[in-house]
């Protein structure tokens, strides 16, 4: 065992768990540096007509509207992409995004029809395992996930669209439940080939406390 | 001795085990004998039981698996400090403060490990050593203490989230103080360049005496001390100038250092500088039960309401008992996960009695869920994997508890699966926030710009504040300080702590609205309250943000 351990640069965790997928980052880089806000903003812009057309509508939503509003989320969210995590306010932008997705895929469930809420719940559990892996795993295994990972995970802007797709293809809730499938077996099988590859030799690199609100 | 005794009678929890790593191979500690008691004499030959006080020392650390120790000392008391020490130790003799920086710059500079630097004079207990170098999770850190056991002479400091961001020093001032310092320094191997760097930076400054403001700062300190023993101050006082480990200190905060504190708790420490200080310590030290106090330590502080009054009190106890049962903390958060499965099986079964023995299952994994942390604290039994599975699981054996909950309510006609999925979002995204904030916070920690160490004080300099025109607070500072007004008063911060729905709490929840009412309620509470912590906690939060 080496005696000194040199704490090597970690990745901020804020960033990563912005969880961006390929979209998202194309949107941001083609609006370039043209929006000088910071990235909480846009995302706040981009969930309004979603939480207009739940509050409004509910499950009643029609599917245009549904697909219209999901899609105005991830292209105006996707501006937030490009801005950096520097203002006071950027601990709230990774929160804002989950609330986005989660909230979106449930909404998308419920309209196309209570029989495919469990297969949302099912997507959502393996989405969340992703989550807090991203996190626990920066924690505990002292690394960020690959980013080939990152992005056959979609990210959830790409996660997002898929569920309109098949929300507009009529394929819920099975296709939900191959999502959650594929992206269980996508991160589950990433965090077993990353622990087995970094053993448990090294000292640990974060208490394990729960970091709960003051 | 002491140590020894303790290793029994803590029995096969402290076997070390996977994950516990003593302290790093090869550490290096000197001990800094340069205080004198009364009479003249170096404080650190002072008799204890059958031995000095830096004896005790000096076989608290070999016990703790530092390899070498050296003692630093004056010319005059070699003989007393060798005769004092006893054992494979290295006594090395300076003039002054100056030479005492330098001889530590070249112990750092061929030390392997990590370098332990002490005041040869302090009497502490084992585990309060032992949670400084023998807890694989502390780096660069110090003992300290939140309490007043070492004032009025001993140097204070400011810490935001364990990390120290200013020390003070005999030359160095800090304001707004949290924490004391307790005399002992620990720099792992990876910052102990610094050491050399800092060291010979300091001998520079205070050969052939320190800088003017330097002295006016050592003055203005001695004249704050409030009326006491006399004498006894006026020793603190006249050891203050030869302080050179609090120098170093200051020099490695300065120097950007990332210091942590390792608390003292409820352990025993004394630096006695007179024969009454040294019989009112012997006597002291008999109350403070070392065992208890490790026990104690091994409970998280950061915990909310109903896990520290309504099951950390007996948790800590099953603990100790798995400790000497010699169970490791995987194996409880197994079972754990074990029994949170079951908990989510009885719930799914929708009918009365499976919502209630769900219920109490559900609080069985939540004990076993604080035994596990406890444990490993207890017998600083830690690994990356332990801390991992035992993070997944909790989260994944609430989100199950949800799945079965959900399950039930379809059985029996009244399903939940949107406000279940609902709840997984919001208590995901406040767990987000739990993350992002933190770090947020870290950042702006390590990026906070220190003074040079010539600095006395460590105020920002004031120049550019200067400029502009004296302006009334602004409307948002001023909420902001009406927001967190409430934290000096420790029930508004345990009621703050109830209103941000923790783990304890959402369990707590769900046990008595499953075994009560129907998993439609157990939602509805759940959620309602989670929004309202998500609200208010993100209003504190973002407050706090655009003010600081």
């Amino acid at each position: 065992m080496s005696a000194t351990t040199v704490p090597t640069e970690r990745p901020s965790v804020l960033e990563l768990a912005r969880d961006d997928g390929p979209i998202a980052a194309a949107i941001g880089a083609a609006a370039g540096g043209a929006w000088r806000v910071p990235a909480i903003a846009p995302l706040l812009a981009a969930c309004l007509p979603a939480v207009i057309a739940i509050v409004a509508t509910g499950d009643a939503a029609p599917r245009g509207v549904v697909v219209g509003a999901i899609a105005w989320a991830v292209l105006v969210g996707g501006l937030a992409s490009a801005r950096p995590l520097t203002d006071p306010l950027r601990w709230a932008v990774p929160p804002t995004l989950r609330a986005i997705e989660y909230g979106g895929l449930l909404w998308i469930a419920a309209v196309a029809g209570s029989s495919s809420l469990p297969a949302a719940f099912a997507l959502l559990c393996a989405l969340a395992y992703h989550h807090y892996d991203v996190v626990y795993g920066l924690r505990h295994r002292g690394v960020a996930l690959p980013s080939r990972v990152r992005v056959a995970g979609g990210g959830w802007d790409g996660r997002l669209l898929v569920a309109c797709v098949l929300l507009l293809a009529g394929a819920l809730p099975a296709g939900f439940f191959v999502m959650a499938a594929a992206i269980a077996l996508l991160f589950v099988g990433e965090t077993i080939v990353e622990w087995r590859r970094i053993g448990r030799a090294q000292p640990p690199v974060y208490d394990d406390e729960e970091d709960e609100a003051e | 001795m002491i140590s020894a005794v303790t290793e029994t009678e803590a029995g096969p929890g402290a076997r070390p085990r996977e994950g516990s790593l003593p302290v790093d191979a090869g550490s290096t500690a000197v001990l800094v004998a340069t205080a004198a008691a009364d009479g003249g004499v170096p404080a650190a030959a002072q008799p204890w039981e059958s031995g000095s006080l830096v004896g005790r020392l000096v076989d608290q650390l070999s016990g703790l698996g530092v390899e070498r120790i050296h003692v630093l000392t004056r010319p005059a008391w070699k003989a007393a400090i060798e005769a004092a020490v006893g054992g494979p130790v290295e006594v090395h003799t300076s003039e002054r403060a100056a030479d005492d920086l330098r001889a530590i710059g070249r112990l750092a500079a061929t030390a392997d490990g990590a370098l332990v630097v002490a005041y040869a004079d302090v009497i502490t207990q084992r585990e309060a050593l032992a949670g400084l170098l023998a807890d694989a999770r502390v780096a660069t850190a110090i003992l300290s203490t939140g309490g007043t056991i070492a004032r009025p002479f001993a140097f204070r400091m400011r810490a935001r989230r364990g990390r120290i961001v200013s020390a003070a020093s005999p030359y160095h001032a800090v304001h707004h103080p949290t924490d004391t310092f307790l005399g002992v320094l620990k720099v792992a191997a990876a910052d102990r360049s610094e050491v050399v760097a800092v060291a010979e930076r300091l001998a520079g400054l205070v050969d052939p005496g320190p800088p003017p403001d330097w002295e006016q700062e050592l003055a203005d300190k001695t004249r704050e001390l409030p009326p006491g023993d006399a004498a006894e101050l006026e020793r603190r006082r006249a050891s203050a100038a030869d302080d050179v480990t609090a120098l170093l200190l200051v020099g490695l905060v300065r120097a950007g250092a990332h210091v942590s504190t390792a608390r003292l708790r409820t352990m025993f420490w004394a630096r006695p500088l007179s024969a009454a200080a040294l019989a009112d310590a012997a006597t002291q030290i008999e109350a403070h039960d070392e065992d208890k106090a490790r026990l104690d330590a091994a409970v998280k502080g950061s915990d909310g309401f109903f896990t520290t009054f309504f099951v950390s009190p007996y948790s800590k106890y099953i603990a100790r008992w798995a400790a000497r049962r010699g169970l490791t903390p995987n194996q409880v958060t197994s079972i754990s996960l074990v029994v949170g499965v079951l908990a989510a099986a009885a719930f799914a079964g929708g009918e009365r009695p499976g919502l209630v023995a769900g219920a109490i299952l559900l609080q069985l994994a939540f004990t076993l869920d604080c035994v596990d942390g406890q444990l490993a604290r207890y017998t600083r039994t830690f690994s990356n994997l332990g801390a991992w599975l035992d993070s997944i699981f909790d989260r994944g054996k609430e989100y199950l508890v949800y799945a079965g909950l959900a399950i039930g309510a379809s059985r029996a006609g009244d399903p939940v699966w949107l406000l279940a999925g609902a709840m997984l979002a919001l208590q995901t995204t406040r767990h987000m926030i739990d993350f992002t904030f933190p770090a947020a916070r870290e950042e702006m920690i390590g990026v906070a710009p220190q003074p040079p160490i010539e600095a006395s004080s460590d105020r920002p300099a004031r120049a550019p504040r200067a400029a502009q025109p004296a302006r009334s607070p602004s409307a948002r500072r001023r909420l902001a300080s009406l927001w967190l007004a409430g934290d000096r008063y420790p029930k508004v911060v345990w009621v703050k702590k109830v209103i941000a729905f923790p783990i304890g709490e959402r369990f707590a929840a769900i046990s008595l609205t499953a075994a009560l009412f129907s998993p439609r309620t157990v939602f509805v509470v759940l959620l309602a309250w989670g929004a309202f912590a998500a609200v208010y906690v993100s209003i504190g939060r973002t407050l706090r943000s655009l003010t600081a």
